[in-house]
């Protein structure tokens, strides 16, 4: 019952969301069909287009299963922003500093120093959660400020290619992902992505550990009281949700931009969180929500290129979206009518 | 020496105040709703929106009183979305906050872009900023001019509000039954308290509260927008409010301890730290100070549990911050 609503509840989100979209559209004296016809074409149509929306799809995918990891020990983090930033730039720089590695190794390499600096970034918010009660919201959401003002240090000085833009120089060609949808950007950053999200649901759903993770979620008290190392375990997962989130920056960087580029994301690591959040607990959305998100934002930005309206206007109608779908309609619609029909 | 008296001279008060001010309104509009057991994220949006109301509001109509009045409008309007989606529809107020916070942000953007044809910043010419306080018989004076003069309309008025609202916490049945729906909801309800009413009532005050803060950083703090202008102050308003446990006195010193930080690294900036560094310090020192007022409460509330022998830790749960 409870997934079906959530389906229905999604369904419903979206017709009220693109409703709203058409009133915008109608205000700016626009055509809805027209602009809509341009958004899915821009999201679909092509390679060059559906090549892209899989591009944004990966990050964003990738950022709420972290969203999601940390949210199964009940901790909030905000900051999967911040981590991707710090797992892009660290990439970058293993990337184009250690060439003499091997092809394979290198790449490793790449992705392990990228989720060791994005999971110690998340275990600082956790172990002040975890000993100080300090809220974990609060502090990951000011640390995604700090990271990014390093990284953007970082792109400046230290590591700048010094080409006058903000950017690191090209990694070596042995770690970048290929592109296998040209000529669009779509990379092996996808399958990636896949293997993490099936890694993780096997984790959760089969294994003792994520058995352990799950019942610290449900009640901390009594995981402790039959044994479980519930602080421990809980940095764990906050450690592996900073990882998992600093995966996606490297894929950004070695898939998709080759480089770390100042300030690249565009607020990935949030539509990452709000896929997650509106998933409502339910790690099989996660991929469909983070779909449906990546479509709307790439449209959006093909749609800007042909019609002249602006992107942001879609980034109202995704925020509509997901406000309605974070409500829960059909509970309460069903509980009013039992409540008429009671009395 | 002299850099450090630079740094440190007697116009840093005046300074402290003025960073700290959006801060510490910030603070009150989430002390009020998490005192009804409401953790309300969306302030950030409720800021933006009440900046960017406010200055159109201003430019177009040539008056402050207006804007303001328009950005408390708003800024209600917007509570109002938050509390109708997690109060009647039952969402997660945190999902409801994070996502009006973005949705402010590309709305500001939208409309700067379909009302004005800008993009980026936003500075009309004819532009009617919120009225300074002068006391004129200290003008002569230039230490005390710095000190006491020139602040504006908000600055001073949150500081009245920090101590109104101590008086409300404290004082009246209406606070002490907000208090009651954020200590004990169920107690409160069997008592006969509204709970949704009251936090109803929580979240559309800090909407008032919110578009003064945002009227205050376009119109008074600087004169112009731009759409990431509130850029965390909203969440350190937060993080002031855990700090102090919900007393707003002791978060007004909180958001002047960020103010002093803040103010001071941008005068470091001029000799030649990196300004990332500059800017980095604010959210530092917010994380630092909330640290450690947590470890403190910690030790102190250990040291009370094993002077009583009983376990205490659900204690500490509550408190948590």
């Amino acid at each position: 019952m409870l997934h079906k609503n959530t389906y229905l509840n999604t369904i419903f989100s979206v017709a009220i969301a693109f409703l709203v979209g058409v009133v915008l559209i109608l205000a700016i004296g626009q055509n809805p069909i027209e602009v809509y016809g341009e958004l899915f074409k821009g999201a679909f149509k092509g390679s060059l287009n559906f090549g892209g929306t899989l591009e944004k799809f990966v990050p964003i995918f990738i950022t709420a299963i972290a969203f999601y990891i940390a949210s199964v020990v009940k901790l909030f983090n905000v900051g999967v922003e911040g981590q991707m930033y710090l797992g892009a730039v660290v990439s970058a720089w293993v990337g184009f500093s250690f060439v003499n590695l091997p092809g394979p190794l290198h790449m490793l390499l790449c992705f392990v120093c990228a989720i060791v600096v994005g999971g110690a970034w998340a275990l600082i918010s956790g172990i002040l959660a975890v000993r100080l009660n300090v809220n974990e919201i609060c502090t990951t959401i000011l640390l995604n400020y700090v990271a990014i003002l390093i990284t953007s240090y970082l792109v400046n000085g230290p590591l700048s290619a010094k080409t006058g833009i903000s950017t690191t120089p090209n990694v070596a060609d042995s770690v970048i992902l290929p592109w296998f949808m040209s000529p669009s950007r779509a990379n092996t950053g996808l399958f990636i992505a896949i293997g993490i999200f099936v890694l993780f649901a096997w984790i959760l759903s089969r294994t003792t550990f994520g058995y352990k993770l799950r019942s610290i979620g449900s009640n901390k008290e009594f995981s402790n009281y039959i044994g479980m190392k519930s602080d421990r375990l809980i940095l764990t997962g906050m450690f592996l949700s900073g990882g998992i989130a600093a995966i996606a920056g490297a894929i950004q960087v070695l898939g998709v931009h080759h480089a770390f580029l100042n300030g690249f994301s565009s607020e990935i690591g949030f539509y990452g969180m709000l896929a997650a959040l509106i998933s409502k607990g339910n790690f099989k959305m996660l991929p469909v929500m983070s779909f449906l998100l990546a479509l709307l934002r790439n449209g959006a930005l093909n749609m800007q290129r042909f019609t002249g309206i602006e992107a942001s206007l879609v980034d109202i109608i995704i925020t509509v979206f997901i406000l309605i779908a974070s409500m829960d309609w059909i509970l309460v619609l069903f509980r009013e009518r039992k409540k008429v029909r009671v009395q | 020496m002299d850099i450090f008296s630079n740094i440190f001279s007697y116009s840093i008060i005046h300074a402290t105040i003025r960073m700290a001010t959006p801060i510490l309104l910030a603070s009150i509009a989430v002390i009020i709703t998490q005192k009804a057991g409401v953790l309300n994220v969306g302030i950030e949006g409720i800021m933006t929106m009440g900046a960017f109301t406010a200055i159109v509001v201003s430019s177009q109509t040539g008056s402050w009183l207006a804007a303001v009045l328009a950005a408390i409008a708003v800024g209600v309007f917007v509570a109002c979305i938050i509390s109708v989606a997690h109060l009647k529809f039952k969402a997660d107020v945190f999902a409801v906050g994070m996502t009006i916070n973005i949705f402010a942000i590309s709305l500001s953007i939208f409309l700067l872009n379909s009302m004005f044809g800008i993009r980026g910043s936003f500075r009309p010419e004819d532009l009617a900023p919120l009225p300074k306080l002068t006391i004129p018989f200290l003008q002569s004076n230039e230490v005390l001019n710095s000190i006491f003069n020139n602040y504006g309309l908000l600055e001073i008025g949150a500081i009245v509000m920090v101590f109104g609202l101590r008086f409300f916490l404290n004082r009246t049945s209406g606070g002490l039954r907000l208090k009651s729906v954020g200590l004990n909801e169920m107690a409160a309800e069997t008592a006969g308290i509204h709970i949704d009413r009251t936090k109803f009532m929580a979240l559309v005050f800090s909407g008032v509260i919110g578009g003064l803060a945002g009227a205050h950083l376009s119109l008074g703090y600087a004169n112009f927008f731009i759409s990431s202008m509130v850029s965390g102050r909203g969440f350190m308003g937060i993080a002031a409010m855990f700090f102090s446990g919900g007393n707003p006195v002791i978060s007004w010193l909180a958001c002047l301890l960020f103010g002093f930080i803040d103010s001071t690294g941008s005068r470091l900036q001029a000799y030649g730290v990196p300004s990332e560094f500059v800017m980095m310090l604010p959210y530092i020192t917010t994380i630092v100070v909330l640290s450690v007022s947590m470890w403190l409460r910690k030790r102190k509330s250990l040291l009370l549990a094993s002077s009583v022998k009983t376990t205490g830790t659900h204690q500490l749960e509550d408190q948590k911050g």
